[in-house]
């Protein structure tokens, strides 16, 4: 009776556990989905500027065209050589992906010219509206005030393993220099034997993943770990 | 560490795999951008280019509108999905010339996620313009 009332609640406990595995399993997916939910972006598109010029040539109005787009976005082409319609594209240096464009069109009147400008950009992936590059281009085209655009962001540089604010790099033991780590931007490390670990840094704190976990600290220069069972020295 | 607390912690590592790595698939929106079609279409009256790019925006992308009045420059906006705001825009612009008018069409997409990248936006837009026009 002992025996079956046990299993009764060792078999109970079990469930019980692969529940909460379960509910863990669930907080984990959704944790991490909200990590990184991607902000709301959207296509903003800026239409309706335009400016005639009583006197010039088609060619007179390409030329500035493509001048006034190349104060702004790179490598400005003709849609067709003398069609006046004027396209360029620029592009988040950090996403590495386009994320603004402008089209700058002349057409030909008996007396000058007539110039439309549209501009579009995705937010929030560019740090302007469209408006705003839209009418700076044609500022430019035509004069008026030039309002300075928010810089677009540059990429993160990759850390080169002298940077003292993590650990990428190459580390060496104090008390046995052949004992060596490559500590990679991944979080992984690799030892002078092959064996691999993980690191992560938190602070000053870092935990080391190799045979077993270590806490060890990070000397306020950045070259040094110490901690129980490990002090190494960074070499750049 | 008993068999039940391995358990949980593999489910955890498998969530949290799962969750992280659904980031590293997803690929980087980009702006598309394009130059259409630009044509003069003889013996036309600008307002029947005017009433062609309503309809065209409106069965291709919604809420069309002509900026400041009459100016003939359309403007409209794909429907926000719902995660993003719209995701395509596009606009058709209308000049009188002489008897006839002239029309151009520019379009821009965000490409993942709208479907169609800003060439083929432009090609919907051109058709349904000139099935309008007709």
């Amino acid at each position: 009776m002992h025996k079956i009332n046990r299993s009764v609640r060792l078999g109970g406990a079990i469930i019980l556990n692969l529940k909460r595995g379960v509910w863990l399993f669930a907080l984990a997916i959704l944790l991490g989905s909200l990590s990184h939910t991607a902000a709301v972006a959207s296509v903003d598109l800026s239409s309706g500027i335009r400016y005639v010029s009583d006197s010039g040539t088609l060619s007179d109005c390409s030329a500035k065209a493509k001048a006034a787009l190349e104060s702004y976005l790179p490598g400005a082409t003709e849609s067709s050589p003398g069609s006046g319609e004027w396209f360029a594209m620029g592009q988040n240096i950090a996403t590495g992906a386009a994320s603004s464009g402008a089209t700058v069109r002349c057409y030909p009147l008996p007396k000058g010219y007539v110039v439309t400008f549209i501009c579009a950009v995705q937010l929030p992936a560019n740090p302007y509206p469209a408006h705003a590059l839209c009418l700076n281009i044609a500022h430019k085209f035509y004069g008026g005030a030039i309002t300075p655009l928010a810089a677009m962001p540059t990429a993160t540089p990759v850390p080169t393993g002298c940077a003292t604010t993590n650990l990428v790099g190459n580390w060496v033991s104090d008390t046995d220099p052949k004992l060596t780590f490559n500590m990679q931007l991944n979080g992984d490390l690799t030892d002078n034997e092959g064996v691999s670990g993980n690191w992560i840094i938190d602070g000053e704190t870092v935990t080391l993943t190799y045979y077993g976990n270590h806490t060890l600290k990070l000397s306020p220069d950045g070259k040094h770990l110490s901690g129980p069972g490990y002090n190494l020295t960074r070499k750049c | 560490m008993t068999r039940i607390s391995r358990c949980r912690i593999a489910l955890l590592a498998v969530g949290l795999i799962v969750a992280f790595g659904s980031l590293c698939t997803r690929a980087p929106a980009a702006l598309d951008m394009n130059v259409g079609v630009s044509k003069v279409v003889a013996n036309q009256p600008v307002s029947a280019c005017n009433a062609s790019a309503k309809t065209a925006l409106n069965s291709v992308l919604q809420n069309a509108v002509q900026l400041g009045g009459d100016t003939g420059e359309w403007l409209a906006f794909a429907a926000p999905d719902s995660a993003n705001g719209s995701t395509a825009a596009a606009a058709i612009h209308c000049y009188p010339v002489g008897g006839s008018y002239l029309v151009t069409f520019t379009c821009a997409a965000q490409v993942p996620p709208s479907p169609d990248s800003a060439a083929a936006l432009c090609t919907k837009l051109t058709a349904a313009f000139d099935s309008g026009a007709r």
